[in-house]
């Protein structure tokens, strides 16, 4: 849902910020003072309207399950000009990582790629299908007839392992 | 110099951008440059990084262990986005005690070892700093004079600096010093540092085709040989959806686009086609022409 509908009746959750905060492992996004450096050099705000101070203070209000249940999160590009150049190092790259997370855990509408993408890790290894390419003479290859090794798959055990991290919270 | 380093793929250039891959198998060993690859194919855990920060963690670490396996000290990921993942995992595996301790318990199970000592290159760094820019001068058979080019080092690679990044965060040079060492001219201009828009494909992939396409577009009109690229994702966008990428911006897109490597090959005079470069899908014949002729 769109970030003001979600806000128009927005109610302050004080243990989700602290959910938040802790996920962030003393970034200080309290120190935020709004400069707004941040969303001026946002490569999602022209066109997708993030506004990562915006987040910033969102959060820091506590309204984080708003953030959670948004689709504003999911329109980072992760460029990381905000980490670069936020002078409190309050890092809304950061934030918007662990609202992700959150919303993951809260079963909230998250782009289907990104749960593809694990799905696809936990039977092969990797979050991409091994594709067949064509040349610009469209002649169709794959790895094998551009003679590049053949890489293993991870060992039987990787499953089970990487199920119980998926766990962690 | 030689050197011998273990290889980190990722997921993007195993499953598709091939020509990546080829040439830097071709031309790092022409460098003095061994690759060892991995006993196995793995995601470095980007995609998952939204979904579970730890789990991402997890799947760095296991590519670190999996690189101890080789017993090199040195691991090189060309990917910007790999790469970036891997060393802020290494970061939290650093800091955090919780986290370290359970990952190192998830890892020996699988009888896995957790070496926090190996040093993650990228090829820029790698060539730049490692291998040196006279060196790569030195190598140089057929020099590419008259080639004006535009580089684009990609985001996560430069950014963001208190993680240690192989160039600067406004003014990455590296770059462009290694295609000056090959005699082409590389030049500066002002959309340099914007974002090829890859990791929105995963969400909003219309944005992030507008994003490659106003890239493509703003470069095209520099008048420049081609574009350089090093980063898989960025490849991917500017190279393979070249063509999406132009009808989202309404503009008629043409811009050879090559990755470094392919670059150098070039000038190390290595056949075109061991360089994956009849894969690239942008025109890059026009850029080639010039090279040849």
């Amino acid at each position: 849902m769109g970030l003001t509908d979600l806000m128009s009746m927005a109610k302050p959750n004080l243990e989700s910020r602290e959910k938040i905060l802790r996920k962030l492992r003393g970034r200080e996004l309290i120190n935020c003072f709004q400069c707004i450096k941040c969303t001026s050099g946002c490569t999602a705000l022209k066109l997708l309207e993030l506004k990562p101070h915006e987040i910033e203070k969102l959060v820091n209000f506590g309204f984080v399950d708003e953030l959670a249940a948004s689709d504003i999160i999911w329109t980072c590009v992760t460029c990381l000009k905000c980490v670069q150049r936020c002078p409190q190092k309050a890092s809304p790259y950061h934030v918007i990582v662990a609202l992700r997370n959150l919303a993951v855990e809260r079963e909230a509408k998250v782009p289907e790629a990104f749960m593809k993408a694990v799905s696809q890790i936990l039977e092969t290894g990797l979050a991409e299908a091994y594709q067949k390419v064509t040349t610009r003479k469209m002649e169709v290859c794959d790895r094998e007839s551009l003679k590049l090794p053949k890489i293993p798959a991870p060992k039987e055990g990787f499953q089970a392992v990487f199920l119980k991290a998926l766990e962690e919270r | 110099m030689r050197v011998k380093v273990a290889v980190f793929w990722g997921c993007c250039i195993l499953a598709s951008q091939y020509a990546y891959e080829m040439s830097v198998r071709e031309v790092l060993p022409k460098l003095g440059v061994e690759l060892v690859d991995l006993r196995e194919a793995l995601c470095c855990g980007d995609p998952v990084r939204s979904v579970n920060d730890f789990a991402a963690n997890y799947l760095s670490a296991r590519v670190l262990a999996l690189a101890n396996l080789t017993g090199l000290p040195n691991l090189l990921v060309p990917c910007n986005r790999c790469h970036f993942t891997i060393s802020e995992a290494k970061r939290a595996v650093e800091r955090d005690e919780k986290v370290r301790e359970k990952i190192v318990g998830m890892l020996k199970e699988e009888g896995l070892e957790y070496n926090p000592n190996i040093k993650v290159w990228h090829v820029i760094d790698l060539l730049h700093d490692c291998v040196g820019l006279k060196s790569v001068g030195k190598a140089v058979v057929k020099p590419l004079k008259g080639l004006k080019l535009a580089s684009h080092v990609g985001c996560q690679i430069i950014r963001y600096s208190d993680l240690g990044r192989v160039d600067d965060a406004e003014n990455p040079r590296k770059m462009d010093e290694l295609i000056r060492a090959t005699d082409a001219e590389s030049v500066d201009y002002n959309e340099k540092l914007d974002c090829c828009g890859s990791h929105l494909m995963l969400s909003h992939p219309d944005t992030a085709l507008s994003l490659a396409g106003g890239k493509v577009k703003a470069v095209q009109g520099l008048c420049v040989d081609g574009l350089v690229v090093s980063c898989p994702d960025c490849g991917l966008m500017f190279d393979s959806k070249q063509k999406e990428a132009g009808t989202t911006v309404g503009a008629k897109l043409n811009l050879p686009v090559l990755y470094l490597t392919q670059l150098l090959g070039l000038a190390l005079n290595i056949e075109q086609e061991k360089l994956g470069l009849q894969l690239n899908q942008s025109p890059v014949d026009q850029l080639l022409s010039k090279v040849s002729a």
